[in-house]
């Protein structure tokens, strides 16, 4: 038991040992060459003194090598993730370069103003913060704030072909016809009066034709007079409020009967007729 | 040439007021003498629906359609009562009896109240 108290306890002593170790940068240098190789600055970055800004021009290759290291020893290692960060801190814009390092922690990043990455961000006559992020399973992240460097202003993006959709539209203005006016009472009472006054006329001409309806209370012939009264009435209910479906099915059921008692009074009258004859 | 044919044309204004007016009067006549009672009822109605669409018509006309709707369903319902009316008279009429020997008057009425039913159902369909 004991030994192996002491076997677990050694691993978990090992593996404190290597999580506290730190990584860091050794002989971080920066080379700037214009675009025909001829060299304009070559420097060593100090490590703890944040240089003078940068500046690169419009066709101008910046070149920065260094080498990550375990604790500042030579040992190169390789961390687990790499990253250049180029920080705009008043447009609040940034853009993440990861960089290639190899097994033995030697890295060399590249930057192409001729042809510039396509994460780095839009860019004005501010500097852009540098800075080098180092991220690994076993150290502690690390974050390096290199340098600040001037950049040409990028142009102003083109629009996005789809941009103007993205856009506010007007308010929509709806502009309706001037409402419909009644007449005034005294030309609808008139005209209303007009309109019934046919009704009289046709009153007065069947009183003095004589309509006679003596057959109108027989009970053969009644039926079918009140039943078609009923269907007035129900097309009167259904301006009033019934609806279209309501409307048909009471319909069909009051013609059921109407069917019949249109047969029997219209057979009646018909015998009256021929006997009549 | 214009001058026979003012003449020809002047000279009827004088005779042909008496010559219509005695037409008129004999066609009401006959009108009056010869036709069945229940024909006049009918022909009453006809009068009644002719003039009831008119006054509508004028209504539409000279004040305004503004319920067009109402207007439509009115006017329409007139006609479609007028068209209805009007077979139901040429197929009692007993002179058409030759013409109409499958129809009895029994059967034109029915044809008459479910023509007028559907018609109504329109109608108030449109009423609004």
């Amino acid at each position: 038991m004991i030994p192996r108290i002491t076997f677990h306890l050694s691993w978990l002593v090992i593996a404190a040992g290597v999580h506290a170790a730190t990584l860091s940068l050794q002989s971080p240098r920066v080379t700037i060459s214009s675009s025909d190789a001829t060299q304009l600055l070559s420097d060593t970055l100090p490590s703890i003194k944040r240089p003078e800004p940068l500046t690169l021009g419009a066709s101008d290759i910046l070149k920065l090598t260094f080498q990550v290291t375990e604790n500042g020893e030579g040992k190169g290692v390789q961390p687990h993730q790499t990253f250049l960060r180029f920080y705009d801190s008043v447009s609040g814009e940034e853009g993440i370069q990861p960089v290639r390092v190899t097994p033995g922690g030697k890295a060399k990043f590249e930057l192409n103003m001729a042809r510039p990455p396509a994460s780095l961000p839009p860019t004005t006559d501010r500097p852009l913060a540098v800075s080098l992020i180092l991220g690994s399973f076993v150290h502690d992240p690390a974050k390096y704030d290199l340098f600040d460097l001037y950049v040409p202003t990028s142009s102003t993006p083109a629009p996005h072909p789809d941009e103007a959709s993205f856009h506010v539209l007007p308010p929509i203005v709806h502009t309706f016809r001037p409402e419909q006016k009644l007449p005034p009472k005294v030309v609808s009472i008139v005209f209303a009066a007009l309109v019934l006054s046919p009704w009289a006329i046709l009153l007065g001409l069947w009183g003095k034709i004589g309509l006679s309806v003596p057959h109108l209370v027989s009970p053969r012939i009644l039926p079918f007079t009140a039943l078609l009264g009923a269907f007035e009435v129900l097309l009167v209910r259904y301006w009033v409020g019934l609806k279209l479906g309501q409307v048909l099915l009471y319909g069909g059921i009051l013609a059921i009967p109407t069917i019949f008692a249109g047969k029997t009074a219209l057979a009646t009258t018909g015998e009256w007729r021929a006997g009549k004859h | 040439m214009a001058g026979p044919k003012t003449a020809k044309l002047s000279s009827p204004p004088t005779t042909t007021p008496p010559e219509t007016s005695v037409a008129v009067s004999m066609l009401w006549e006959s009108y009056m003498q010869q036709t069945p009672n229940r024909l006049k009822l009918i022909d009453a109605f006809l009068a009644f629906i002719v003039l009831s669409g008119v006054t509508q018509f004028v209504y539409c006309v000279l004040v305004t359609n503004f319920p067009f709707n109402a207007f439509l369903s009115g006017f329409g319902s007139s006609i479609g009562q007028f068209v209805l009316t009007a077979s139901l008279r040429a197929q009692v009429n007993p002179q058409n009896r030759s013409e109409f020997k499958d129809v009895s008057p029994e059967r034109a009425f029915a044809d008459f109240a479910l023509g007028s039913i559907v018609l109504h159902f329109f109608v108030f369909n449109f009423l609004g």
